[in-house]
């Protein structure tokens, strides 16, 4: 049977719903206030260290994000080891929960198509992470402002929302993946951690991994070893396959985005940097040209995540 | 001390006994004049030193009175610079008398005059004739000379010459000199091995003193040859001489962009023109003047033209700088210089050129995620059924 008017009917109101108990959940809560509290340390070691070694920066604010003090990660760092555990906390049970308190067939008998009810619930969490990432920009760039007294300039305030905008869709890859994960999962546990190792995974074993796995695609050159240098093959397999993981991506997006002296995010040989200037920032527009593909990369990547749970989703038998 | 003292005390005293032996024996009043015969330009005023001496005798009053003076001349008898009418010199003792010729301009040239001075005593009585030649051309009293009168260089250097000095009066003179150079050139006059600038000296009779001219051309003038001359005057002499600069014109390249805007905008791969003007700001044309540039490895540099045939004095031109960054520069600003050269003369300027780089794997990125959400609306339309 063919389904009858727009599939996205009933869309707002999941989306509503979910957003008032994940905003209400004791869980998220939690993990919000856990993330507020390490932002604040990691804010205040790098006012401190901004402090101690100031010099004149026309990017100050953004080193709010990027600089960090020996025992805290950096702002950025501990975003990137984060939003995956938030998202995953937020998604690994969005639909097997349903079924477990036996509440799917009665969604599914509102005039609520199942399109309608998988994207609300991703939007929803997106949003919530969304709140949550605009509320830490704002205590960034207010911290920013309460502590070194410095006004944001235009292009400063457009990196770090664009830096904002990456962010989210690395929420979105994570959020995608733990939504995949229980549908795929009756059980919430299983789901969560399965979730859990993904992100292990990326996070730590497949950067360890890439190395591995480039050196035996291209062993390095003895002419380069003798010299102390890596081989430029090499380097290059081991990026294309660590870019596999979110994380780097997301990381490499920062970089090129909070960093805008940074003129490449692949290896750069010697005859590149000849006659360069150093110390001299890329306009935005270069800036985002260079992290484009890592940005490209996180929102098709979330997207065809969302893709992959739609289909296994609609495939589905709800009536059990 | 006492040595050298004992050296001198014997030598004084042979002095003083050979003058009292070479003394001739002379004795009586004499009117002495150094030049008793003189030449006069009509018009001027000259004096003829005079001196009363007494040899011998016991002081005495003489009266002077000038004779013989033609009609329209004034002769007047100075003593201790105001006119006097008697004088008297103690034994063995002169009195210096100045005799002021006044000649109107007037006088006629005829044959010498002869003006007899009187110095009319008690018993003595002394006369001095001094004959006067009216001349139209007098002999110079004062001389000016160079041995180096041209010289050579360019608008930057200084031109220094030597100027020679002699005073052929037969008095102390103090001479004063000066200048006269084209508009903007500086002169000024220095001891012959110093720094003090001076604007007169005093030179002994018939000695000679070395002074320095120093020229300074402004740094715009043009290629050629300048006269100076020099006056040097005192007391109604002057003297004259002509030195003259002979200023070698140079070419002084620089090369700026357009607007003085020394950045330029190129795309990666691509080639950018930038406006280069390369002006002369020298005295002299600049001839061949050849374009290069330094710039980052694999960069391509080319001109349009390569070569500027001619470039007149404060004059410019612009040229087109073809900027191509190899393909694999990353963005980001590079330093390149560029450099225009003309037989020695070099001129060069740092450009800082942005490199971008392509958009096209932008728009490639956005194919994806078009492809990603195709691939949603293909999903929904295959699995949207329930």
């Amino acid at each position: 049977m063919r389904r009858e008017g727009s599939a996205f009917q009933g869309l707002g109101t999941v989306v509503l719903k979910e957003l008032s108990d994940h905003l209400t959940s004791m869980r998220i809560i939690v993990i919000e206030l856990l993330i507020v509290l390490v932002a604040f340390a990691s804010l205040y070691g790098a006012t401190e260290r901004l402090r101690d070694t100031t010099q004149e920066d026309p990017f100050l604010l953004l080193k709010l994000f990027t600089v960090d003090r020996a025992p805290l990660p950096s702002f950025i760092g501990i975003l990137g080891f984060l939003i995956p555990i938030v998202a995953i906390g937020l998604g690994f049970d969005a639909i097997n929960s349903e079924y477990n308190r036996r509440t799917m067939s009665r969604i599914l008998a509102q005039p609520i198509y199942r399109d309608a009810l998988l994207l609300g619930k991703f939007l929803a969490g997106l949003a919530t992470l969304g709140v949550m990432l605009l509320c830490l920009w704002l205590i960034v760039i207010g911290y920013g402002l309460f502590a070194l007294g410095v006004p944001p300039g235009t292009e400063e305030i457009l990196r770090s929302l664009i830096f904002l905008g990456i962010a989210l869709a690395y929420c979105g890859v994570w959020l995608a993946l733990a939504i995949f994960l229980s549908i795929v999962f009756r059980s919430a546990a299983t789901a969560a951690l399965v979730a859990l190792g993904v992100w292990l995974f990326f996070t730590l074993i497949w950067p360890m991994l890439a190395q591995f796995l480039a050196q035996l695609i291209a062993p390095p050159d003895l002419a380069y070893l003798l010299r102390g240098l890596p081989s430029p093959d090499t380097v290059e397999w081991q990026q294309i396959l660590a870019r596999f993981s979110p994380n780097q991506l997301f990381g490499e997006c920062v970089l090129a985005l909070l960093s805008p002296t940074t003129r490449s995010l692949g290896p750069i040989y010697v005859e590149q940097l000849q006659g360069a200037v150093m110390g001299a920032g890329l306009p935005l527009g270069q800036s985002l040209l260079i992290a484009w593909p890592q940005m490209v990369g996180l929102v098709a990547g979330s997207i065809v995540m969302f893709v992959a749970s739609y289909i296994v989703f609609q495939r589905q038998e709800v009536r059990a | 001390m006492r040595a050298r003292f004992l050296a001198i005390v014997p030598a004084l005293a042979f002095a003083s006994v050979a003058i009292a032996a070479e003394r001739p024996d002379v004795k009586g009043l004499f009117l002495l004049a150094d030049y008793p015969a003189i030449s006069v330009q009509p018009g001027t005023t000259t004096n003829v030193s005079l001196k009363l001496q007494n040899i011998g005798l016991a002081p005495e009053r003489y009266q002077l009175s000038v004779s013989g003076v033609p009609a329209g001349w004034t002769a007047t008898l100075l003593g201790g610079g105001q006119p006097v009418a008697a004088a008297m010199p103690a034994t063995d003792a002169s009195v210096s008398l100045d005799l002021r010729l006044d000649i109107p301009a007037d006088a006629s040239a005829a044959a010498a005059q002869t003006l007899t001075i009187n110095a009319q005593g008690q018993g003595s009585n002394v006369s001095l004739p001094v004959a006067v030649t009216l001349a139209k051309e007098l002999p110079a009293k004062l001389k000016v000379d160079t041995a180096l009168p041209a010289l050579r260089g360019t608008s930057k250097s200084s031109f220094e010459y030597q100027l020679t000095i002699k005073n052929d009066a037969g008095r102390n003179l103090l001479v004063s000199f000066a200048a006269t150079a084209p508009r903007n050139f500086e002169t000024s006059f220095t001891e012959a091995y110093g720094t003090q600038e001076l604007s007169s000296v005093s030179i002994e009779a018939g000695k000679s003193k070395d002074v320095k001219l120093k020229v300074r051309p402004p740094s715009t003038v043009d290629a050629g040859s300048f006269p100076v001359s020099v006056t040097v005057s005192a007391e109604g002499a002057t003297a004259k001489t002509d030195v003259s600069l002979d200023i070698v014109g140079q070419p002084r390249l620089s090369v700026s962009g357009r607007d003085g805007l020394v950045s330029a905008r190129a795309e990666a791969g691509k080639q950018a023109s930038v406006p280069v003007l390369i002006s002369n700001t020298g005295s002299a044309p600049a001839d061949a003047i050849e374009l290069s540039a330094s710039s980052p490895t694999g960069w391509k540099v080319e001109f349009n033209p390569k070569i500027v045939d001619k470039l007149e004095p404060n004059k410019d031109v612009e040229v087109t700088a073809l900027i191509t960054p190899t393909e694999k520069s990353l963005a980001g600003d590079y330093m390149s210089t560029l450099r225009a050269s003309s037989r020695g003369e070099t001129a060069s300027t740092q450009f800082r050129v942005t490199v971008t780089t392509s958009t096209l794997w932008g728009i490639a990125g956005a194919g994806i995620i078009g492809v990603a959400l195709l691939l949603m609306v293909g999903a929904v339309a295959r699995f949207g059924r329930r």
